[in-house]
């Protein structure tokens, strides 16, 4: 048993330690997906872009830190940040109670609810979650949406490792609808030439945090003041306008 | 848009891929081919708990698909404290994974040798180190060959697995492309194609060097 012990400080020392490091090398690690257009993905000079790409750049530059982006399905991600793979997360990570016993969030930068999404030829009028019992809903595993879609009932739930998967999927047929961010669906309409629309939105409008490892504590109170620098000085109303046209800080 | 069109496209972005899936693969070749050696050798070790533990590996590996090894290193391991990065954990990982099915072979291969080879050997006066690099070796690699290069070929396909920790290898970077023009065809075309030219200069390899140690004459 003591041995044990002796193996967990150690480890929880390199952790710690880890963690402090970050700081000092002047480098933010940050973990993110790279598929989920508008929020994180690649455009076609192969650079990453998005709306929460350029919220984690305006942090890292207001820290005074260098950026550096990982890129990992989101099914892995939240494994990713509890083994050190990146210091934080900004990738449209929705604050909930579950989450927050084993992850810290930063203040929210966005909010945003769900929506359905159907096939642009689909007349079927899914306008709420109770409307979808019965049918096969595509939605990203281990997101929040999928706790909705499960915690609805009676939900055919089918699971993907990211949002183009299981839209393409519905694309074709093989899914009745699919559930995601208002955001997205918003984007989708104006700049995309998949087959598909938005359907009802579920209201109940979600806060959207960076997240962050609990015991790193320091640099989640520099990223709550970084947040709050780039709200008073126009900064995030204008990445904010770029991306959806709107300011998407109220809900 | 037409598949071609998109093929070509994709086509940067794949290749800044496979030059990941090619640095994995060979990463992996490099450290994978001595250790499986080691492992072969070692199950023949007179010290029982090194043949066990060897044996252990060996079953362990062939028994759990290199997905969850993958797995297992890259997420699990820092819960001990120990925190790897993707190249290390991907290399180590498809190195691990390759090792345990080479040093099968290996040994197959050493077995095959016969007996008498190795006897005749050290009646002429050959040391058993000497019986080992100039009698057993040379005719054990003939053997081994074909399917030690096998292996090699299925490690390229299977470095595609490591898309799963972060690494935008081959894969990963088709779906990079898709997740933009949601157009998945070409691009899951086109990485299979450049998968297939890699496999397919391995197996060029493989011939040539299954000719040369055919060629009769001194080793």
């Amino acid at each position: 048993m003591r041995h044990q012990r002796t193996l967990m400080i150690a480890a929880l020392a390199l952790i710690t330690s880890a963690s402090a490091a970050t700081l000092e090398k002047g480098v933010l690690k940050i973990g993110m997906e790279g598929t989920y257009p508008p929020f994180t993905y690649k455009d076609e000079q192969n650079q990453l872009v998005g709306f929460d790409v350029d919220i984690a750049k305006a942090v890292a530059a207001k820290l005074g830190l260098k950026t550096e982006f990982v890129l990992t399905e989101w099914s892995g991600i939240l494994a990713g940040l509890q083994a050190n793979k990146y210091d934080v997360i900004v990738n449209q990570v929705g604050v909930t109670a579950e989450r927050q016993k084993s992850i810290a969030f930063s203040t929210p930068y966005a909010y945003s609810s769900a929506q359905i999404i159907v096939r642009k030829n689909d007349n079927a009028a899914y306008k709420t979650l109770a409307s979808l019992k019965g049918k096969r809903v595509g939605v990203g595993l281990g997101s929040n949406y999928e706790k909705m879609l499960r915690d609805a009932g009676g939900i055919n739930v089918v699971t993907y490792p990211g949002a183009s998967e299981y839209l393409r999927d519905l694309a074709v047929g093989r899914l009745d609808a699919a559930l995601n961010d208002r955001l997205m669906v918003g984007y989708f309409a104006k700049s995309q030439n998949l087959p598909v629309k938005g359907a009802g939105v579920i209201e109940d409008p979600q806060a959207i945090a960076i997240a962050l490892k609990k015991t790193n504590t320091d640099l989640k109170a520099k990223i709550d003041r970084a947040l709050l620098q780039l709200k008073a000085d126009g900064t995030y109303a204008k990445i904010s306008r770029k991306w959806f046209g709107q300011d998407v800080s109220k809900k | 848009m037409n598949i071609t069109q998109s093929m070509i496209d994709a086509l940067p972005v794949l290749l800044t891929g496979a030059r990941i899936t090619v640095l994995y693969a060979v990463g992996a070749m490099l450290l994978g081919l001595p250790l499986a050696f080691l492992v072969a050798l070692g199950r023949s070790a007179p010290w029982p708990p090194v043949r066990w533990l060897l044996d252990l590996y060996v079953s362990f590996i062939r028994g759990t698909p290199l997905l969850v090894q993958i797995f297992v290193l890259y997420y699990g391991l820092p819960g001990l404290g120990v925190t790897l990065d993707p190249v290390t954990s991907g290399v180590a990982a498809l190195s691990l994974n390759v090792a345990a099915y080479m040093s099968v072979t290996i040994r197959a291969s050493l077995d095959a040798v016969g007996r008498g080879q190795r006897e005749a050997a050290r009646s002429l006066g050959l040391s058993s180190s000497q019986t080992m690099r100039f009698v057993v070796l040379p005719q054990a690699l003939r053997i081994g060959l074909p399917s030690l290069m096998n292996s090699l070929i299925g490690l390229i396909k299977d470095t595609s697995l490591v898309s799963v920790i972060t690494v935008t290898e081959l894969l990963r970077s088709a779906q990079l492309v898709i997740a933009r023009t949601f157009e998945p065809f070409g691009p899951y075309l086109a990485a299979a194609l450049i998968y297939w030219l890699i496999s397919s200069l391995l197996g060029l390899v493989q011939s040539r060097l299954e000719r040369r140690l055919h060629r009769p004459g001194p080793a």
